[in-house]
């Protein structure tokens, strides 16, 4: 370290020696720097929306319904009003009553509900408070008197004539409805030497982030300010503005260290829009939250889902035509729902190659807490369901399910049958290296692992990166900014990307640090905030790193131009002949010649020019089809990835656990190691702990009977098995910086499948339903045991 | 989150604590370590008006053997405390493994065996080891003290027979003649998870290091499969005085299928338990004569 | 016996409690029912300490009371009387990490870091007692702590480095 100037010199081992680019390698990525936040976070320092305090602050609570559907014929308020402390009871008559929604397609939601509460928690009035106790009495000593109505729980059964209607706009409570028919999917079937249906059950899920959410809102002369537990400011800023018709400008959103995301904080709450009405009224700032059971009534978690899967086939394991058939449960609201419908079936193309694909599905309404987007978005079951029949197949064809998915692997530089363009495809190069990693031909040979033991595969790709913002509008999907100290020993990043644990802040930063020839440990940044940074959209779709990260790359060259003509000056020699590495300036020409720091160009190019600022804004090119729903699923860039899982089962108790698990992945080129496998340990430990563990269960009036975390069961450190990651090296992905991929969604496509194939070759028994409980698994044992008796 | 407002006492004798508990009665709740309680009282299914903590009452914490006669383990002992006893792990090792496959560590640090019995929750972890070792309950009363059988203590689920002045001091499990016992739970999860089932088996085995092993006595508990703990005494009248085989403890599961009465709720259903119950009476009666009281 | 307390006028008694908290004597009047966890974070502003669940389920709000952790939502503040309580901001030194924390930063185990503080207490604990745990207990040790974002694997590579060893998985 070079005290004087302030400027860490960076000396780990790099990553990608091996590969050239534009005949420089680079160095502050591919390399595992510490997190940014990660000193606030070890030692406690770090401010969490919750953790924040204001003077005169006032505490807010919500009241929901505790009914899935009821009339709501009068609030009496006067009580609580009564009780000391209790500063404000607001219900419908006091706030917007303009419809709001994350997807404009289906604005749904009312601030409070008007005329009825469609699920238990629908929110109903809300209280602020002196303090947190006072909340929860001022709820009890609200009087709400309701008629309670027939609920639609079952989304099997809600489209049926006579049902109940949740939103009476909506006939048949169909939410989305989507027929698509991409080439001649019933000649292919037609014609087809070999077909196969078959069907899985989903389950309701919730990602369960461990910060609750909170927000705290202060509207002080005609002013608004929101810090929140947000994936992103920019959408919160938009619809809070748009809902108290406000200026965007007058609306500021904050969003401190967020405790995880997973989708379910990309949307603005009640918490924000009943905090920022409750201020207004009182005149101070009101923070509002949510207790861990709300934050499973809140829900926008994992839709749950019923698949039927049918494929075409030569015999020699040829795929040729896919249909499915989706219904899923969204619940009593959109949220991002309509993405999570055609997510669901548009990326079922990407892995394999199929020239015929028929897809239909109905999301449908139901007096149930409504689903969003969780990590996968619509893909995770519809790929478990398509990953199971896979191996279904092969084992009517006799092929080995590692074989039959080499054999119709995605190809690089193709176009799928539903119109995604794909560059950089290794997924082929990843089920090689698969194989060889788990032993798998060995492994898979019958008799070879002991009774009770099985290996199973499955695949995965997500979106580098949605092709289209969330509502229509022509802005770039990033921008930042970049300002150099002026004595040049820090930079500061600016954008409103948030972190919502999955390390952006650093890798962006490691982005800008490579771009300026800079050095990272000099980095800091100021993001998550609306009047501060400019403009991104957020933390969703996988796509910070990308997206986000040209705008920095942008910056970062703007500034190393800057800095290397004023070096230029400074030597006497053309820019052109300078380059800037590390923070160090100096000559391809003439070596001799000392170099300079960048601190002192830095601080030249300030006393003669001002601030050395450089920006950087990036648009997604027009990508997709014309067909309805086309934009969705489209992407600038996919990732890839296979997975395998070993797995033990008790065949006389159910109780199956997974020895070691594998992943291999086509992930471009790496910025941060250690932050890309925390990713994917991540993304598989969630999906094994919905595949085996998790579920949202209801009671029959569609209470939740399992809200917390004793009865949802997320798994621990016990439960996790030992986990083996590998790359597929690359750095030609010509649509991102670097050629770097997603990693945070895409991990989590293949693990469903791959356990259920274990389970599958470990007892032959098929799990056809979420999830794999114990019990299920028992079950099926059960099933299997009787009908080959009866066989006999 | 919160807790509605109560008083609170920390009595520093027994006659102390049993006066507040007659001068408070229903109002009042006896809190020890509280990781059952104060939860509840979070849920509201309590409001108490008064606590009386009995954590400085003499003596309540201390586990010792009594010589010829058996272990005492004072009511507010926490599990970790029962964990890592040298008093209990020398003699009892199966108390001390039913004792670490309870909750979380943070938990068993603060919850107590006093709390694990008189919270009466049918899943818990040590009332099947402790009845199946024939564990007495002590409890004090205004002027009288009672000693009776554990698995009287239990009246339903989240029951117990205590009066409202009463208090339970003291936990004992009296020397005998089990050679052999062990508990064993079915969780849905690895750690911090109650038992979908748990079976105690305490068995008192001869000539089993000669290779012809008999079970002379046996005591077979069930847990979470009933209202309250449940004596298996017809699988324990199949193992009695029989050699020790397979077959045996195959027929003992058979029969502990069909005595237990457990109900169907979101974490398994009656058949599933059932069937859990039977097998893990097998594997427990297997265990303990391959384990002793390990 | 409990004596030392004063009642509002609207018949709620406050008591006064003296807490050693990271070394500090704290002494405070407070309710009953204040929480551990709402006494670190509300009487005294030490907001490392996270409430996740509430209920004792999550770990997030884990200290160490008297050297061993506990779940400080189930924990009475008034219990907690005349005990050391250590919460996240007392186990770094002025200016350097503990070994704990430095391993966390340095395995990628932290990710949105809700879970860290209480994750660490635990590992804390472990360590104090068994410099020298092995996989398998360090996984136990943790086990009674959710972290929703690391699949826990690069916790449990923090923690075995932290006590000087590496970790086969």
């Amino acid at each position: 370290m070079n005290e004087e100037e302030g400027i860490v010199y960076s000396k780990e081992n790099h990553l990608y020696d091996h590969i050239r680019f534009a005949g420089q390698r680079p160095t502050q990525i591919g390399v595992s720097k510490p997190r940014i936040d990660g000193v606030p976070k070890v030692t406690g320092a770090g401010k969490y929306t919750g953790d924040l305090k204001f003077p005169n602050m006032l505490y807010g609570k919500l009241l929901g319904s505790p009914h899935a559907h009821a009339k709501i014929l009068s609030i009496d308020t006067s009580e609580a009003e009564k009780i000391p402390g209790v500063m404000k009871v607001i219900t419908a008559k006091d706030v917007p009553d303009l419809k709001y929604g994350i997807s404009p397609a289906r604005w749904d939601e009312n601030v409070l509900c008007i005329d009825k509460a469609r699920f238990v928690g629908d929110k109903v009035a809300a209280v602020a408070c002196v303090d947190e106790e006072t909340c929860y009495k001022a709820l009890k000593a609200i009087k709400v008197e309701y008629e309670v109505l027939p609920a639609a729980l079952d989304y099997h059964t809600a489209m049926e004539d006579g049902q109940p209607q949740v939103h009476d706009e909506y006939p048949n409570n169909i939410n989305t409805e989507i027929h698509h028919k991409f080439g001649d999917p019933d000649k292919a079937f037609a014609e087809a030497e070999y077909t196969r249906t078959d069907i899985c059950e989903g389950h309701r899920t919730y990602s369960s982030p461990i910060e609750p959410h909170s927000a705290i809102s202060i509207w002080k002369d005609g002013k608004l300010t929101v810090y929140c537990s947000s994936q992103s400011v920019h959408y919160f800023q938009y619809y809070i503005a748009r809902e108290f018709g406000l200026k965007m400008g007058d609306v500021h959103v904050i969003s401190p260290l967020v405790g995880g995301g997973f989708g379910q904080k990309l949307e603005p709450t009640g918490l924000e829009f009943c905090g920022a009405v409750l201020s207004k009224l009182t005149g101070r700032p009101v923070k509002m939250f949510y207790d861990r059971y709300e934050m499973f009534q809140h829900n926008r978690g994992r839709h749950q889902g019923h698949y039927e899967v049918s494929s075409a086939w030569k015999k020699d394991g040829t795929m040729q035509a896919v249909k499915v058939n989706f219904i899923t449960d969204g619940g009593a609201y959109t949220s991002l729902g309509i993405a999570t419908a055609y997510y669901a079936g548009g990326l079922l193309p990407l892995t394999y190659v199929f020239d015929h694909f028929q897809f239909d599905l109905l999301r449908m309404y139901t007096n149930l807490p409504a689903c969003g987007a969780q990590r996968g978005h619509g893909a995770p079951q519809p790929k478990y369901a398509f990953e199971s029949h896979l191996d279904n197949v092969a084992m009517d064809l006799g092929i080995d399910p590692l074989e039959l998915r080499k054999k119709n692997v995605r190809k690089p530089y193709t176009t799928t049958c539903n119109g995604l363009q794909i560059q950089t495809c290794r997924l082929g190069e990843a089920f090689e290296k698969l194989g060889e990693m788990t032993d798998w031909d060995k492994k898979r040979k019958p008799g070879h692992l002991p009774k009770g033991r099985g290996i199973g595969i499955g695949s995965g790709s997500f979106v580098t990166g949605a092709g289209y913002p969330i509502y229509r509008n022509d802005w770039p999907s990033s921008s930042a900014m970049i300002r150099v100290n002026e004595d040049g020993t820090a930079a500061t990043l600016y954008t409103q990307a948030v972190d919502i644990g999955q390390g952006a802040y650093t890798v962006l930063c490691q982005e800008a640090a490579e771009a300026m020839g800079y050095c990272y440990e000099n980095m800091k940044i100021v993001a998550g905030d609306t009047e501060v940074a400019p403009l991104d959209f957020g933390a969703y779709a996988s796509r910070l790193t990308a997206t986000c990260g040209w705008a920095c790359k942008r910056a970062g060259e703007e500034i190393k131009a800057k800095i290397l003509e004023t070096a230029g000056f400074m030597l006497h020699l053309p820019p052109e002949d300078l380059i800037c590495v590390d923070g160090v300036i100096s000559s391809v020409s003439r070596p001799k010649v000392k170099p300079l720091t960048f601190s002192e160009v830095a601080k030249k190019y300030f006393i003669i020019k001002g601030p050395l600022v450089g920006t950087g804004v990036y648009t997604v090119p027009r990508l997709g089809g014309y067909h309805k729903g086309a934009p969705v699923a489209t992407s600038i860039c996919y990732s890839f990835c296979t997975q395998a899982a070993e797995v033990e089962v008790d065949e006389e108790t159910g109780e199956v656990a997974v020895l070691q698990a594998w992943d291999v992945h086509d992930a471009g080129t790496v910025i941060n190691p250690a932050l890309m496998q925390g990713q994917v340990h991540g993304a598989f430990a969630m999906g094994f702990s919905e595949t085996v563990s998790e579920q949202v269960l209801f009671d029959d009036k569609g209470k939740i009977i399992n809200g917390d975390f004793g009865g949802y069961r997320v798994i621990t450190a016990l439960d996790v098995p030992s986990f083996t990651n590998a790359l597929i090296p690359s750095s030609d992905e010509p649509s991102t910086p670097w050629g770097l991929k997603e990693i945070g969604e895409g991990s989590n496509n293949p693990t469903m499948g791959a356990v259920r194939n274990a389970i599958f070759q470990a007892t032959g028994v098929s799990c056809e339903k979420l999830p794999m409980s114990y019990e299920n698994i028992w079950r099926a044992i059960q099933k299997k045991k009787a009908a080959d008796a009866a066989k006999k | 989150m919160y807790l509605p407002d109560f008083d609170y006492y920390a009595p520093e004798s027994v006659s102390e604590a049993l006066d507040l508990l007659t001068e408070h009665k229903e109002n009042a709740k006896v809190i020890c370590g509280g990781t059952d309680l104060l939860p509840k009282m979070k849920h509201e299914l309590l409001a108490p008006k008064v606590l009386i903590s009995i954590k400085k009452l003499p003596n309540i914490k201390k586990i010792e053997y009594v010589k010829g006669k058996g272990i005492s383990i004072g009511a507010a002992a926490t599990h970790n405390e029962i964990v890592f006893s040298e008093v209990v792990n020398s003699k009892y090792p199966s108390i001390c493994n039913a004792a670490a496959q309870m909750a979380a560590n943070q938990v068993r640090h603060v919850g107590t065996i006093g709390g694990n019995i008189v919270s009466a929750v049918p899943s818990a972890d040590l009332p099947p080891i402790l009845i199946a070792l024939g564990a007495t309950a002590k409890i004090a009363g205004p002027g009288k003290e009672r000693v009776i059988p554990l698995e009287d203590v239990f009246t339903g689920p989240q029951q117990n027979c205590l009066e409202a002045n009463e208090l339970l001091t003291e936990i004992f499990i009296p020397d005998g003649d089990m050679t052999c016992s062990t508990y064993h739970k079915f969780a849905l999860r690895r750690a911090g998870a109650l038992a979908v089932v748990g079976v105690a088996v305490a068995l008192q085995t001869k000539g089993c290091a000669d290779g012809a092993c008999s079970i002379e006595d046996a005591r077979i508990v069930y847990g979470a499969v009933a209202p309250t703990p449940m004596r298996g005494v017809k699988a324990e009248a199949v193992v009695k005085g029989k050699m020790a085989t397979d077959d045996v403890f195959e027929e003992a599961g058979k029969v502990a299928y069909s005595e237990c009465k457990p109900i169907s709720d979101f974490r398994a259903s009656e058949e599933y338990r059932r069937n859990l119950v039977g097998v893990y009476t097998k594997r427990c009666l297997k265990r303990a004569i391959e384990n002793g009281h390990k | 016996m409990t004596t030392n307390y004063i009642t509002d006028r609207h018949g709620i008694r406050r008591y006064m409690v003296t807490i050693e908290v990271n070394g500090i004597e704290y002494t405070r009047v407070i309710k009953a029912n204040v929480l551990l966890v709402n006494f670190l974070r509300d009487e005294l502003d030490l907001t490392g300490t996270k409430k996740g669940c509430e209920l004792g389920d999550c770990g997030s709000c884990t200290v160490l009371l008297n050297d061993r952790p506990v779940n400080s939502c189930l924990i009475l503040a008034i219990e907690c009387d005349g005990m050391k309580v250590t919460s996240i901001e007392g186990l770094a030194e002025t200016e350097s990490l503990d070994i704990i924390q430095q391993k966390f930063v340095e395995f990628g185990a932290v990710q949105c870091g809700y879970c860290t503080a209480g994750m660490i207490m635990s590992a804390k604990a472990l360590l104090m007692k068994n410099p020298k745990p092995t996989e398998g207990e360090v996984r136990a040790g943790i086990s009674g702590n959710l972290c929703r974002c690391t699949g826990y694997i690069n916790i449990i590579k923090a923690i075995m480095a932290a006590s000087g060893q590496e970790a086969a998985i």
